[in-house]
């Protein structure tokens, strides 16, 4: 190993960090939310995802039968004008 | 002794105690900045402690501390999105010429360390920090050896050119 090999072991040496550390880290252990929270946190995100996907379905259900309800009205309307001109 | 007694004996405390200069250096000397390196080092350590019970021996514990160090050393260098924070030519040149042995040499090589791009970096951080051999960067780096071997090579030979444009040599 030559003088700037050295040189670098010296330089690059560890260090400790700053007083108290491990309580820092400690304390952020005590305020990480609990795991049971976190997996009913989960639950509750996967039900409520679950009710607004039916919703969703359920709108798009309703205005499927909405627009049928539409062009059969108007096809109705249709047949019976024509129903009228043909009497006449 | 049976793995469940030695995992029984891992502590906690005991593993930061043990390994926090290594994690907090080897995040620091990459990212040559003091605070988010502290910051990174106790995410290494709660993710430490999220894993335990995987970690089967106090060796292994060592190992994959490294490894997560350096990997959020890499990672955090990225998100930051830019190279180093000084460049190779902006490393202020000394009023007076540091010689070897020079605490003053000491910064101007851990200055000169942070302008290296990430791969060399962190190759001359375990190399250097660690005390490391080659094969063994190779493997906590997840490089070929090759790779390495030629990160450290050209590293040694870029610092020792800058250092003697700036004068700086063997006393």
């Amino acid at each position: 190993m030559d003088w700037l090999e050295e040189e670098l072991k010296q330089a690059l040496a560890r260090k400790e960090p700053r007083d108290g550390f491990d309580a820092r880290v400690r304390a952020r252990l005590q305020h990480r939310p609990p795991r049971w929270l976190a997996v009913a946190a989960a639950i509750v995100v996967t039900i409520g995802a679950g009710e607004a996907w039916q919703q969703y379905r359920g709108r798009q259900a309703k205005e499927q039968v909405m627009t049928a309800m539409r062009i059969t009205a108007s096809q109705l309307t249709r047949v019976q004008v024509h129903l009228k001109e043909i009497e006449q | 002794m049976e793995l469940t007694a030695v995992r029984q004996a891992l502590d906690f405390g005991e593993l930061m105690r043990e390994h926090q200069a290594m994690v907090f250096s080897v995040l620091w000397h990459f990212l040559h900045d003091r605070d988010l390196a502290e910051e990174l080092a106790q995410d290494v350590f709660l993710s430490l402690h999220k894993n335990l019970a995987a970690i089967e021996t106090p060796a292994h514990a060592g190992f994959w501390l490294r490894k997560v160090a350096v990997q959020r050393a890499i990672d955090a260098a990225r998100k930051r999105s830019r190279r180093p924070q000084v460049s190779l030519e902006e490393v202020a040149e000394p009023s007076v010429r540091p010689m070897a042995g020079d605490p003053m040499l000491g910064g101007m090589l851990r200055r000169l360390i942070a302008t290296l791009p990430e791969g060399p970096r962190m190759a001359m951080v375990l190399r250097y920090q660690e005390d490391m051999d080659p094969a063994d960067i190779a493997e906590t780096m997840g490089i070929p050896l090759g790779t390495v071997k030629s990160h450290i090579q050209r590293s040694l030979g870029l610092l020792r050119e800058k250092l003697e444009r700036r004068g700086v040599g063997e006393r």
